[in-house]
């Protein structure tokens, strides 16, 4: 029985029946050059996917490191921005296509913080420092000034804060109201409580997200700490 | 495979070159690993800078917008919306149901709406329901109906009716009061309600149905609020000098009472409606019309529809709308209804059409004040047909008119200091800011009207304010003192936009601003109302209207003085006369024509429930008296009498229902209270409400990844040194 696996061209109409003087390839068995591939091609494979893995490890490092040098570099150019603000320029811009401005000064000396504060507290804003929610009383004056920042960069000290703690606030007229912190609470980012108006004390409310160990953004609770001018 | 030996490079084997290999390896592994990290840190240190330097240059040009808002941080402050977020979860019962029953005949309807409160629980409880009506709606009966029994109500004085509510409330009697907060505004209160209960509530209005020709061709529309918005209520701005003295009186007292709980985004829409429509138009109709819900209409003869919802009923959370077009040429141009009275009293209502002014005067070049709502309420659909309708009417604008756009939340701001010619450029630059405009905070109206209404005299100029609102606002009348004292030469024309508008302040708003009104409730309206509205602006009018009544007669019509009308309006008079003969001459200067009619008493039609009518626009006109300064106690005096004697619901009479065999036991006691209403429909909850700010970032979510993909990659390099490693001693 021919073996046709073994032998080259055995469906040739001039095969005579005898075995081939050439031996097929697949008879023949890896090649010395194969061989010697072989093993370095897994290595390879490996190679790649380590790069690729380190690759996706720095990127995703990298967005983590970007987050937070956004929020200490951009806090540089408004420290700039408040010096010519209280300067009396109106609306100094830190960069020129920002849509926001300082509009105050926060400071937590038992905390060591020291944050400039923004117009607005949308998520475009508050990735560069504190925000001052747009409709609630302006910061250091008469009313309830509600301010917002992320708890894993210029807000993440309020999980350390307790009742009494001193807060200060400048304001851009150069004047520095002092809170002292009397309240704490969890609730729900739907509870608009924390934005009513209507006291006629000075009174701060700083905002962020709660828990403050979760590791991603886009919980429904949020930390509120409410504080009275002393 | 113990073959790759062969090509894999040899190492002296002794033991000591081994340790030593192994140590410069794992140094090597160290020296790396910090590589990375000091790499990737300085990598992300550079792109933040760099990102913060270069990025976004959507927003550069969001900056041109930006700098010229002039936000002075000490008037950032604003009212409350008040919004009792938590309780709304828990609201369950009573359970409410309406269903409407709308007679057409003619320029009248008469509406019947039966609001079944019904009470699945084994409590007793109390339904306190906030709902609108049409803004002219004469609310002439209200009854009560508990099984076969039926209790009909009275019109009290509104302290009164309250007491006695209160009194049967206590007493544990079955009772209901309807209450009226603004003149398209009601409040229904339903107490003790029993176990498994149903308590229903019919209430009974007339109205006259808007009416405009255009073209030749006669349209009605048919209007049925079935959502009260949620209203802003505007803070004390009083002590800011800049904005003028008119606000100060802007506080309302009766916000509780506007504000009823709403929904939440995540609950399902409550309050089923259910709408019958038994219209007789009088004439053939050319066309029928429902642009916000889908219809079902029976067809009988050329002159009758009758139109129910094709979903049998739908969630009250906007507007039904119901226009008809009358067949070419058979527009009546004067229809007449009178109705005997008491005392010898006749009540007679007379719309008439009066001809197309006509002028050859060159038309007067126009100063155009456009003025955008941009307030939470907006956010959604509003703001999009908000856009589209302003952008498109900048760019009718003919380049010798001027013009300006003022858009308000919680501050207004205008385009330019002054207003501009229209000149291509400035037009372009006006519609790319429109095109940006967003809708988040307040609705401090009063600001912006001042500013729209405040400009430099510009001689011949036709000033012209276009006013783009939802209208959600609670302080209406302070609004409409306001407009009274600051139009002098302008004239104000509002737009009444998205899916519940404040009809009341669309309405008084245009007439104490001595212009006209429009809706839009959806993107695909906005080319041909503001088409209309444009011909309307552009056209002459029709002035000094007179009124000649029947000699000798004593007459009492209202309005008082017929204003001006705007091309396509009809005049509508109302009035009380000692004689049902006699002729009605009406006159006036259609452009450069004097034009002269007349009516016939003797022809009118017979109707019912004119007198009504004629009341109710009696009480409107005495109730206008407190824009211009009249103190409330005058005007509760005149009108009063008047609702009581007509059997009417005014924002000083109430409707009260007592069934007096006592329901609820001594010892049971009486649960609920505000119902919730529905957010209108494409409003954003968060928009109007607010949020707390977001405060968190995916920093540590991106650290840990990225960390977890470092050390999988070390991992996987530790594992092939190791390998070669292997292979290398196996030799």
């Amino acid at each position: 029985m021919k073996n046709n696996d073994l032998c080259r061209d055995c469906g040739y109409t001039d095969f005579l029946g005898v075995e081939c003087a050439w031996p097929s390839n697949a008879s023949l068995g890896p090649s010395r050059a194969e061989l010697a591939k072989r093993p370095q091609r897994g290595r390879r494979f490996a190679a790649i996917a380590a790069l690729m893995l380190a690759l996706g490890g720095f990127w995703q490092i990298g967005q983590a490191g970007y987050i937070h040098a956004k929020a200490w570099l951009a806090q540089a150019l408004i420290a700039d921005a408040w010096s010519r603000t209280r300067d009396g320029e109106r609306q100094a811009r830190p960069w020129p296509w920002a849509d926001t401005w300082p509009v105050a000064r926060l400071r937590v000396p038992a905390r060591k913080v020291d944050a400039y504060v923004l117009a607005g507290a949308n998520g475009r804003t508050i990735a560069f420092g504190p925000g001052h929610v747009f409709g609630t009383a302006a910061p250091g004056e008469p009313g309830n000034s509600v301010i917002g920042a992320h708890r894993d960069t210029h807000f993440a000290f309020l999980q350390w804060v307790r009742n009494g703690d001193l807060i200060e606030l400048d304001t851009h007229q150069g004047r520095t109201v002092r809170y002292r912190i009397n309240h704490m609470e969890v609730v729900d980012k739907s509870d608009t409580r924390p934005l009513t108006q209507g006291s006629p004390r000075r009174e701060l409310t700083l905002v962020t997200c709660y828990p403050f160990d979760a590791l991603k953004a886009g919980g429904p609770l949020r930390y509120v700490v409410s504080a009275e001018e002393v | 495979m113990n073959t790759s030996a062969d090509r894999t490079v040899h190492l002296p084997d002794s033991p000591h070159n081994q340790r030593i290999a192994r140590g410069q390896r794992f140094v090597d592994l160290i020296a790396y690993v910090l590589l990375m990290f000091a790499t990737a840190l300085g990598f992300s240190v550079a792109l933040g800078g760099v990102v913060l330097l270069l990025a976004s240059p959507a927003s550069a040009a969001q900056s041109v917008e930006a700098a010229q808002i002039a936000m002075k941080p000490a008037d950032a402050r604003q009212g409350t919306l008040l919004f009792r977020g938590d309780q709304v979860a828990s609201f369950a019962v009573p359970l409410l149901g309406t269903e409407v029953d709308i007679q057409v005949s003619g320029p009248l309807a008469h509406t019947r709406v039966v609001q079944t409160f019904s009470n699945p629980s084994d409590a007793w409880y109390e339904g306190i329901y906030v709902f609108p009506l049409p803004d002219n709606a004469a609310v002439s009966r209200l009854r009560m109906r508990i099984g076969e029994r039926v209790v009909e109500a009275e019109v009290q004085e509104r302290a009164r009716a309250q007491a006695t509510y209160q009194q049967a409330r206590r007493a544990g009697q079955r009772a209901a009061l309807l209450e009226q907060e603004r003149p398209n505004m009601f409040t229904t209160s339903v107490a003790n309600i029993g176990p498994r209960e149903q308590i229903v509530i019919e209430l009974e209005y007339r109205q006259t149905l808007d009416y405009r020709q255009t073209e030749g061709a006669g349209r009605y529309s048919l209007r049925f609020p079935m959502v009260v918005g949620p209203r802003y209520i505007p803070g004390a701005g009083a002590d800011d000098e800049e904005v003028g003295a008119v606000v100060a009186g802007a506080r309302i007292d009766d916000a509780l009472r506007i504000s009823p709980p709403v929904l939440g985004p995540a609950e399902r829409v409550l309050n089923p409606v259910r709408i019958r429509v038994s219209l007789d138009a009088g004439v053939p109709i050319a066309e029928l019309n429902s642009p916000f819900h889908s219809v079902q209409v029976i067809r009988d003869g050329e002159r009758r529809r009758r139109i129910t919802l094709s979903e049998g009923n739908t969630p009250a959370n906007r507007d039904f709308e119901l226009t008809w077009t009358l067949a070419a040429g058979s527009a009546p141009t004067a229809t007449l209804f009178s109705e005997p009275g008491e005392h010898g009293r006749h009540y007679a209502l007379l719309t008439l059409m009066p001809p197309a002014p006509f002028t050859t005067a060159a038309r007067l070049p126009r100063e155009v004040i456009f003025v955008v709502d941009t307030s939470g309420s907006m956010e959604g659909e509003s703001i999009a047909q908000a856009r589209e309708a302003l952008a498109l009417a900048l760019r009718r604008l003919d380049p010798a008119d001027r013009f300006n756009v003022i858009e308000f939340n919680s501050d207004s701001h205008a385009l330019f200091d002054d207003a501009r010619a229209a000149s291509d450029a400035n037009v372009q630059d006006a519609v790319r800011w429109v095109e940006r405009l967003r809708a988040r905070g307040g609705t401090e109206m009063a600001g912006a009207l001042d500013k729209a209404l405040t400009g430099k005299d510009r001689g011949e100029r036709v000033r012209q304010v276009i006013f783009l609102t939802d209208g959600a606002v609670g302080n209406e009348q302070a609004l409409f003192t306001l407009i009274q004292q600051r139009l002098g030469a302008s004239r104000l024309f509002t737009v009444g936009i998205g899916s519940a508008p404040n009809s009341h302040f669309m309405r008084k708003a245009a007439e104490a601003g001595r212009g006209n009104f429009t809706y839009i409730g959806k993107v695909d309206e906005v080319k041909t109302k503001m088409s209309a509205l444009f011909a309307l602006l552009e056209a002459p009018m029709l002035k000094n209207v007179e009124v000649r009544w029947p000699a000798g007669a004593r007459v009492e019509s209202w309005p008082a003085r017929v204003p001006d009308l705007y091309l396509g309006e009809p005049i509508v008079l109302a009035a009380a006369l000692d004689t049902a003969a006699g002729e009605i001459e009406i006159s006036g200067d259609a452009g450069e024509l004097r034009w002269t009619t007349s009516v016939s008493l003797a022809d009118a039609n017979p109707g019912t429930g004119i007198g009504s009518l004629w009341a109710r626009q009696k009480i409107d006109a005495l109730m206008d008296r407190l824009n211009t300064g009249s103190s409330e106690e005058e005007v509760r005096a005149a009108v009063v009498p008047l609702a009581v004697e007509h059997h009417l619901a005014s924002r000083y009479t109430s409707f009260v229902a007592v069934d007096r065999s006592p329901a609820r036991p001594a010892e049971s006691r009486l649960e609920g209270g505000a119902m919730p209403t529905n957010m209108p429909h494409g409003w954003d909850h968060q928009a109007v409400f607010g949020e707390l700010p977001r405060g968190a970032t995916d920093s540590r979510w991106h650290l840990l990844l990225g960390s977890a993909l470092l050390a999988l990659a070390f991992a996987l390099w530790l594992a092939m040194a190791r390998r070669t490693d292997n292979s290398s001693l196996a030799h």
